[in-house]
């Protein structure tokens, strides 16, 4: 009989289990909480900080060497005037989505498999989300006048352009922030309650017992848990999609070709979609193997995020296709010249690259043998990030460096500055990462009950 | 459902006879009404098709109930196909490039050559009808099938085709938009065209089946089946699916609106820079802000009565969408209205119900070897409750 329902599952399309069976409450628990405040941090976590320090080193030393010298020591000039980081900031936002939509979309349609993920995806989304914020800000050569973006009375009569795009991304970017730690707060309140309850030393129970807010667990508070939980997850719902979309409308709006076309909105959301699953998959596939993680995080997860990443990517190639196509079919001098320019011009070899690692590469994910392959889908994951960091390089450099008069026209290389502040803000993303799986449990305690309750009984 | 077979056929006949008259008569306008109608039917067996297919690889028990309904309206993919000759015929009147003075006249149409000529426009469609009408045929026989074998290996194949059968409809549908739609200003291009295309067609698919399921849910098979549960996961995908068509206009027109260069922004004027524009507001509120407030209430998703006027109004401003998008090109955007508009998409809609109506009974309304459907069944009278 259970032969036969196994048969039935393969047959829909399901692998392995959506957790591991037999498990208790008390071992949930147990397993979970016992990472954060019982067991010695592996020595894989010790190398991990100590390099994230390091690269963490770089962005101070970046963020220094930019204040001190001013915008100029970049690459940056006419007409390339947005470099590397306006890409990093792109990219770095897109990777940020797979945490929103784990945690919000997946719920509203009620996708059990996400309680074993969510808490780890948010995590990534918020950091992501402040790594990318950093970029925006030092490109404005004078940084400490930040706040001239919100509109409050002052006595210089200025008032922030709301037509501008950019300025729908000051709110937009903020929001996002802001709602996506509040939902991430409010769905750990439970789970630092357990730690609290569990936690040996002074301390541990004082630090968790505070950040708890006085859960106790009683009927009212789960009551409005729940009220709260969906409420937030319907306005981190329309934030997936508007947050992105208007960081496509960044470029849209303009009238350069390369930025000037209607497919941006839903192209970019998908290629933030697809990013973020492939960074999730990155870092999950290799915690999952140090943390012994597997009860938790089954095949079904990793197969079923695979999927999603596939079908992302599979848009984001589509727009690829679509771009060609009415890159030609305009018959528009500038409009051919561009999309020419890029599969031939001196950013080629980014073109091709990004061809590869977007379009060929993720076809292998057509195979379920790929998809539950660890170590093959950690690769395939590593290959689209760097792709998608090339579909941002494309569409900012080459559509910049040649638009319209030949006279205008320039190369764009980053330098030493442009790439010390990407590592940096990776070592930033990382060391955060990095101490957020020491301190609090990195997967939801109380989801995970829920649903083993419901399926493994 | 036969008698709405019959009927249709009855008016699909009398108004047949009236289109004829005005074909004779008034042969563009007859061919304007007819483009329209025709791609108003047929966004709705390839919505349908798109929407299975879906199904099959996302899973979830959605659309259990309301597959064999869906499948009846694959089914009629080559009558539809059949009923394409008369665009064909109609070239002239509708596709500006495909009269060779037009074309030698405009040296950037020239550079478009290539892909707008009248040979390799009918062999696209041949080639899209080709890939429609074989995944249909596939999906819906395997379907069938699993009710007399009861094999549950049948779900992988559906899936496997289904997967596959995405991509072809995507990049069939897009060029299909750029075809029979797009080149009606063969100058005007917008790289988000293919999407709205599909979009729209997901969302006629669902409008429909929620209207013939609210009929059929009344009487046996059906009536156990069709429980507020699987209204309400219907409700939310007819309530993604506007959401999805507003954020694809919207994006489309921001974009148009802001670059505002005289290539992109003609197409604009002449939908909202002129009497279009009632139309354009009509649109905006009745399509997207209307049905939008309604189908965030949990309570309406639930309610078939109040899902079924939702959906009928719905597939009203669908045909008033493609009016928008098709008419004022045809006119340099003036306002004209014929009465041809209305009587040749009541005619084929009449002749293709019936055929819809008869394509349903042949086959048992529900999925019943389904596993899915089995697991449904059984968590049901457990008494248990599944979104």
């Amino acid at each position: 009989m259970a032969k036969d329902a196994k048969f039935r599952e393969e047959a829909l399309g399901q692998v392995d289990d959506m957790l591991a069976p037999g498990q208790t409450f008390a071992s949930i628990d147990r397993d979970i909480t016992d990472l954060v405040l019982t067991k010695k941090a592996p020595k894989a976590w010790w190398v991990a900080l100590f390099v994230s320090g390091i690269l963490l080193g770089f962005l101070m030393l970046a963020i220094t060497g930019l204040f001190f010298y001013g915008l100029g020591i970049w690459g940056i000039n006419a007409p390339v005037g947005w470099g590397i980081a306006i890409v990093n900031m792109v990219w770095w936002i897109g990777i940020g989505h797979a945490g929103t939509l784990i945690s919000a979309i997946l719920f509203l349609f009620g996708q059990d498999w996400r309680v074993s993920i969510n808490r780890f995806a948010e995590a990534m989304t918020i950091f992501a989300v402040s790594a990318a914020g950093l970029f925006p800000v030092l490109h404005l050569g004078r940084p400490w006048l930040v706040y001239w973006f919100f509109p409050y009375p002052n006595t210089l009569g200025m008032w922030p352009q709301f037509r501008s795009p950019l300025m729908w991304d000051v709110f937009a970017i903020t929001a996002y922030v802001l709602t996506s730690a509040m939902f991430w707060y409010l769905g750990m309140i439970p789970d630092l309650a357990a730690m609290r309850d569990r936690a040996k030393l002074k301390i541990q129970k004082v630090l968790y017992g505070i950040h708890a807010l006085g859960w106790r667990g009683s009927a009212l508070h789960w009551h409005r848990y729940e009220v709260a939980y969906t409420l937030f997850a319907g306005l981190a719902t329309p934030l997936v999609v508007s947050v992105h979309s208007i960081v496509a409308l960044d470029f849209a709006t303009s009238v350069i070709p390369g930025w000037h076309t209607t497919i941006f909105p839903p192209y970019f959301v998908a290629g933030a979609v697809f990013s973020g699953f492939a960074m999730v998959l990155t870092l999950l596939i290799p915690i999952r193997r140090v943390y012994r993680l597997e009860k938790f995080i089954t095949l079904r997860h990793i197969d079923n995020m695979a999927k999603i990443m596939f079908a992302n990517g599979l848009i984001v190639f589509y727009g690829y296709l679509n771009e060609v196509f009415f890159g030609w079919y305009s018959a528009h001098e500038f409009e051919m010249y561009m999309i020419w320019n890029r599969m031939t011009g001196p950013y080629a070899w980014s073109f091709w690259a990004l061809i590869f690692c977007n379009g060929v590469v993720p076809q292998l994910l057509w195979l379920k043998r790929i998809r539950t392959h660890t170590i093959a889908l950690f690769i395939i994951s590593i290959i689209i990030n760097i792709g998608m960091w090339l579909e941002r390089f494309v569409i900012v450099v080459t559509s910049l460096h040649r638009d319209f008069l030949p006279s205008s026209w320039g190369m764009y290389m980053p330098t030493f500055w442009d790439w010390a502040l990407y590592l940096g803000s990776i070592g930033f993303f990382a060391f955060a990462l990095l101490l957020f799986i020491r301190w609090v449990p990195m997967i939801s305690i109380f989801e995970v009950k829920e649903v083993n309750h419901k399926h493994n009984h | 459902m036969e008698k709405i077979g019959k009927r249709g056929l009855g008016v699909g006949l009398v108004f047949g006879v009236l289109a004829i008259v005005g074909a004779v008569t008034q042969p563009a306008a007859f061919y304007q009404a007819y483009l329209l109608g025709y791609l108003f039917w047929l966004a709705i067996a390839l919505g349908s098709l798109v929407t299975v297919m879906i199904h099959h690889v996302a899973g979830g028990a959605w659309l259990l109930v309301g597959r064999r309904i869906m499948e009846a309206a694959i089914r009629t993919l080559p009558l539809l196909a059949v009923l394409f000759i008369p665009v064909l015929l109609g070239m002239r009147y509708l596709y500006v490039w495909s009269i060779p003075e037009v074309m030698e006249a405009d040296r950037y149409l020239q550079m478009k050559e290539i892909y707008l000529n009248v040979p390799f426009f009918v062999g696209r469609a041949i080639l899209y009808f080709a890939v429609w009408i074989g995944l249909g045929w596939a999906l819906t026989k395997w379907s069938y099938l699993q009710d007399s074998t009861k094999d549950p290996l049948l779900n992988q194949r559906m899936r496997i085709a289904s997967g596959a059968g995405i991509v072809a409809y995507v990049l069939t549908a897009t060029f299909a938009s750029f075809d029979w739609m797009m080149s009606i200003d063969p100058h005007w291009f917008s790289s988000i065209y293919g999407p709205i295309f599909f979009v729209s067609q997901g969302l006629s698919a669902l409008c429909f089946l929620l209207i013939v399921l609210v009929k059929l849910a009344r009487y046996e098979p059906l009536s156990g089946a069709v429980t507020d549960d699987r209204y309400h996961s219907l409700g939310k995908w007819l309530f993604a699916a506007i959401m999805l068509w507003a954020y694809l206009m919207f994006s489309q027109f921001l974009i148009i609106w802001s670059g505002n260069l005289p290539e992109h922004i003609a197409w604009y004027q002449r939908r909202i820079g002129s009497e279009w524009k009632v139309l354009a507001l009509l649109l905006t509120l009745l399509h997207f802000f209307l049905p939008f407030i309604i189908l965030l209430s949990r309570f309406v998703k639930r309610k078939a009565g109040i899902l079924f006027k939702i959906a009928i109004g719905l597939l009203i401003m669908r045909y008033l969408d493609l009016f928008w998008l098709i008419v004022p090109d045809l006119h340099e955007g003036d306002f004209v209205v014929h009465w041809l508009d209305f009587v040749v998409p009541i005619a084929l809609g009449g002749i293709w119900l019936s055929v819809f109506a008869r394509t349903l009974k042949d086959r048992p309304l529900l999925v019943l070897h389904d596993p899915r459907f089995e697991d449904l069944l059984k968590k049901e009278e457990g008494g248990r409750h599944d979104e």
